[in-house]
């Protein structure tokens, strides 16, 4: 065995630990900046996984999809997200509901969770257990995020989490969608993530704060 | 051809929109462009009629289904952009409240809800209904005040989120077809998809498994109960003729996804598993929203609850299933897009003379208003489904489907829920109707063409009450047969 093919099945075997711990660091982040940074490492891995399929596959669509992956969630993205904190100019603290430890508690939680969950699924469909579990590790996550953090921009941070887990689950099952439906994703993702921040200025604008457990108007 | 123009038109009329400074000339070439749309709608659904399926390279199809949901659109159009005429008048000027905005991102609206109707391929519906979302999100704070930020706000994280799961099933199905040796390159594609259906059932659990996470995911952007938060906000806080589109359009838009893969889970494994869920979720939405309409101060969020409430009556009627219920359930989407959207076109007359949606402040409209009262009593008699209106002949299809399958339980919910959305409605009503004329700040009368939609609206609803023309029974027939 060559030493990439070496290197590509190590990144294949793994990035669901390095995505587990990217996720408890999430928990742990007190600052919506290191959150961005968490982010971009996640994506960062998946395009790892990415390319190591594409090598092991000899396929050109993959290296189109790592390509992607790159360019809008380890870069774009991230710089969006970073331009958005300074211009906000308000104050980096993610507001939890939940302190530190209990956060971290919770998502090691989840990530246990999610490997009951998919035990079932894996054993007969002879799929990846572990990265079937990161994937559903990174949905319940992002869900987490977004109900526990009180910030705007730490619910687009959840979300981005959230759209990253079924990215690895698409991944893992069916080595991808065909590269048309992958493009379209990806611009749809780009777009949602322009227009939350357009909302983020807004809201700050309108209200003069950025948490949204006080948007309380419309009820009932 | 006819397809790509269809979509063709919206997309470059938001574009020319943008360029026209002058308001008139904005208003102008909206008018323009919608009725060159509307006319290329027509000219598609006819096509259709007589070929029975259009398509255009792998991502455009065009089938039954799409033609009656396609024709919905249409009307839908025709009645927004003229009723946007004598809306736009009341319209502050200010950075982004100009008609070029408002128009250009109602056709970026429109535009994406017709390329979710002509999409081939499951992954690229997904992709046009999460764009539907976004480009409705700005209409939806368009106003840019406290209420109208945080309702927009709260639809573009709600619905993304819905929207994700519904990704999330579209791949259990990708998983599913791939397992079962469909090509994986066409594994999305509909015609494909429907072809395999059968030996889909094998894969029973991932096929259940990817339907729970559509109707989730779909069923966000529907209303169904519990997932109808962002609802509400979103149509008491849109300008009014964006209140009438989401209600008339966008719901029935998310319903055909939801339709879509209600098919080929049924052709898969069965009907059982996935007419239960819809039964679950309709019964549940029809109960809660009836229960919140009586409680309703707002005139708006009261029309909203009463959409959750016809969603869920529909969502109904395709559990129950059959020829039937199935027909009783499109022909009820149509009908509510129409009722509804006179019912907000009254909501926007009663807000600009008014000044206010609070329906305790509003007394003495039948000798203030006599023309919008009318609409509004002829629409609320139709949305409660009496007779002579169109919905009282698509519930009664819906609960005679339930009866003829002996599911008394339903029937017995939809008709009390019915009587608590009559009770509410009167309560309502009744209240703002009566009373001494109120002196009312002069404002603009209504124009001919605001006579003119009324008058649309009521004729469509009473000749469906009646007697359903034989084109339009076609139409629905031919939507039908896709379905089974």
């Amino acid at each position: 065995m060559g030493l990439i093919e070496l290197a590509a099945a190590k990144a294949l075997a793994s990035s669901a630990v390095f995505l587990f711990i990217t996720l408890l660091m999430m928990a742990a982040a007190k600052r919506i900046s290191t959150c961005i940074v968490l982010f971009s490492i996640q994506s960062a891995i998946m395009a790892a996984e990415i390319l190591g399929m594409a090598y092991a596959g000899k396929s050109v669509a993959a290296y189109a999809v790592a390509a992607l992956v790159i360019t809008v969630k380890v870069i774009a993205i991230p710089y969006a997200l970073f331009r958005i904190v300074k211009d906000l100019k308000a104050s980096q603290d993610v507001s939890s509901s939940t302190t530190g430890a209990q956060s971290v508690f919770i998502m090691a939680g989840l990530i246990l969770l999610s490997f009951f969950a998919v035990a079932p699924y894996a054993i007969t469909l002879r799929l990846d257990e572990d990265l079937l579990a990161a994937a559903v590790a990174l949905l319940l996550a992002g869900a987490f995020l977004m109900v526990s953090r009180k910030k705007a921009l730490m619910q687009v941070i959840g979300l981005l989490v959230l759209e990253n887990g079924i990215f690895v689950a698409a991944l893992t099952t069916t080595y991808g969608m065909p590269l048309v439906i992958e493009i379209g994703i990806f611009f749809d993702l780009l777009m949602g993530v322009f227009l939350m921040g357009l909302f983020v200025f807004r809201i700050r604008d309108t209200f003069e704060h950025l948490d949204v457990s006080k948007l309380r108007r419309l009820r009932g | 051809m006819t397809l790509v123009l269809l979509l063709l038109i919206p997309f470059l009329a938001a574009l020319l929109v943008l360029i026209c400074k002058q308001p008139q000339r904005a208003v102008r070439v909206a008018m323009t462009a919608g009725a060159l749309e509307i006319a290329a709608i027509a000219n598609a659904v006819w096509r259709i009629g007589f070929e029975g399926v259009l398509e255009f390279g792998r991502y455009l199809r065009a089938d039954g289904l799409t033609a009656f949901f396609l024709l919905n659109i249409g009307v839908i159009l025709a009645l927004v952009l003229a009723y946007s005429i004598g809306y736009l008048r009341h319209i502050p000027a200010g950075r982004f409240s100009s008609p070029r905005w408002f128009y250009s991102l109602t056709f970026l609206f429109v535009f994406t809800m017709i390329a979710v109707f002509l999409s081939a391929n499951l992954g690229m519906l997904w992709i046009c209904v999460e764009s539907t979302t976004l480009a409705s999100a700005l209409l939806v704070g368009f106003y840019n005040t406290k209420g109208a930020v945080e309702a927009g706000w709260k639809y573009l994280v709600v619905c993304t989120v819905g929207i994700a799961f519904a990704l999330f099933g579209t791949i259990a199905l990708y998983l599913a077809a791939v397992k079962s040796g469909v090509n994986p390159a066409s594994a999305l594609d509909w015609a494909a998809l429907m072809s395999a259906a059968p030996s889909l059932g094998a894969t029973s659990n991932l096929v259940k498994l990817s339907f729970v996470f559509v109707v989730v995911g779909y069923g966000t952007k529907i209303g169904f109960v519990p997932m109808h938060s962002w609802l509400p906000d979103a149509h008491a806080e849109a300008p009014t003729p964006i209140s009438a589109m989401l209600s008339a359009v966008l719901l029935n838009c998310a319903l055909y996804a939801l339709l879509r893969f209600d098919t080929i889970t049924s052709h898969a494994i069965g009907s059982g598993f996935s007419h239960s869920l819809l039964l679950i979720f309709g019964c549940l939405s029809v109960a809660v929203a009836a229960l919140l309409m009586v409680v309703q101060r707002d005139l708006k969020r009261l029309l909203a609850y009463s959409s959750i409430e016809h969603m869920g009556i529909a969502a109904i009627g395709i559990g129950i299933g059959g020829p039937l219920g199935l027909f009783g359930a499109l022909l009820h989407t149509f009908n509510h897009s129409v009722a509804k959207s006179l019912m907000f076109f009254t909501a926007g007359y009663v807000r600009e003379n008014f000044g206010t949606l609070r329906m305790r402040r509003i007394h003495g409209m039948a000798r203030t208003l006599p023309w919008t009262s009318a609409g509004l009593v002829v629409g609320s008699i139709a949305i409660a489904g009496l007779p002579p209106f169109g919905l009282f002949i698509s519930e009664f299809m819906i609960l005679t489907a339930a009866f003829s399958t002996s599911r008394y339980l339903i029937a017995l919910l939809l008709m009390v829920a019915l009587s608590v959305v009559f009770g509410a409605l009167l309560h309502h009503f009744q209240r703002m109707l009566a009373g001494k004329r109120v002196d009312l700040p002069e404002k603009p009368k209504l124009l001919p063409t605001d006579f003119a939609l009324m008058g649309v609206c009521m004729a469509i609803l009473i000749v469906l009450g009646i007697h359903i023309p034989s084109a339009f029974a076609g139409i629905l027939q031919r939507a039908l047969v896709v379905l089974q």
